[in-house]
């Protein structure tokens, strides 16, 4: 049942980069829509709230908001729908989203945008984390 | 809801052999979308709020919001008539006050709605537009 909701299939290709730009904004609403069912699927009540996960949607967007080519965007896009998916279906496990969505946000480096920046690129993967 | 009838429409446009799944997904869909738990669960709490609400009280509300979401320091003044460009936020700052809004007052915005909430007012009125049609 969560599965049919959530067939929002991403159509393979946006016209331009607002049209992108609308697809991402979509996708968010879908994501922080389907909080609350996510909160109840694997009882995060007292390790999170929902405006926190709120947050880390919304900083993992901006990961890739520099990003202008739109068809980048749209499999991006594809990605984060499929792992929406994964998430509200009850694929994943508890850990899972303790682990890559709740804790230890603060401790992890994170790109300042430049993905390609200084620093060794394995220690960097290294550092940011198993997941 | 907007996003998914935007998304029904690019599916009936695929083929018809997945008329079967359209249809079920549909139904389901709708099912799901309507038994969002905690929505329902804050409707006798809305009640309440409706009865007494003055307008003064939900641009408070989302001010607080505001404030919260942009950490905004306290001696900067956030009023009706800021709009939210100028406090700093980007345009997914703006999408994530209003589904932050929608959780707070258990409303649900629709997608042309959105577009139009430049300034901490106009949401305010939005919110008591919608409060009111509840």
């Amino acid at each position: 049942m969560a599965s049919t909701m959530k067939y929002v299939r991403v159509p393979p290709n946006s016209a331009s980069l607002a049209e992108a730009r609308q697809r991402v904004f979509e996708f968010f609403k879908t994501a922080c829509r389907s909080i609350p069912s996510i909160m109840e699927i694997y009882t995060l009540d007292d390790v999170t709230s929902p405006s926190q996960l709120r947050s880390v949607i919304s900083s993992e967007i901006r990961k890739n908001a520099h990003i202008t080519n739109p068809k980048v965007i749209d499999m991006l896009l594809f990605k984060g729908t499929e792992e929406l998916c994964n998430i509200v279906e009850h694929s994943k496990q508890r850990h899972h989203i303790l682990g890559q969505y709740v804790l230890n946000r603060e401790d992890r480096t994170h790109d300042i945008g430049n993905k390609d920046q200084g620093a060794s690129d394995f220690l960097k993967s290294f550092y940011k984390s198993n997941y | 809801m907007a996003s998914f009838t935007a998304s029904s429409v690019s599916f009936s446009a695929v083929s018809c052999s997945f008329k079967q799944n359209k249809v079920s997904s549909l139904g389901k869909a709708s099912l799901s979308f309507s038994g969002n738990g905690s929505s329902s669960r804050r409707l006798p709490a809305l009640r309440f709020r409706v009865s007494c609400a003055a307008k003064p009280e939900t641009v408070n509300k989302v001010v607080e919001i505001v404030r919260k979401q942009l950490a905004l320091p306290n001696d900067r003044d956030v009023s009706g008539e800021s709009k939210f460009a100028t406090l700093g936020a980007d345009s997914l700052d703006t999408v994530e006050i209003v589904m932050g809004l929608e959780e707070e007052f258990g409303i649900s915005v629709e997608e042309e709605s959105a577009q139009s909430i430049t300034t901490v007012q106009d949401a305010a009125d939005l919110i008591e537009k919608l409060l009111e049609k509840k």
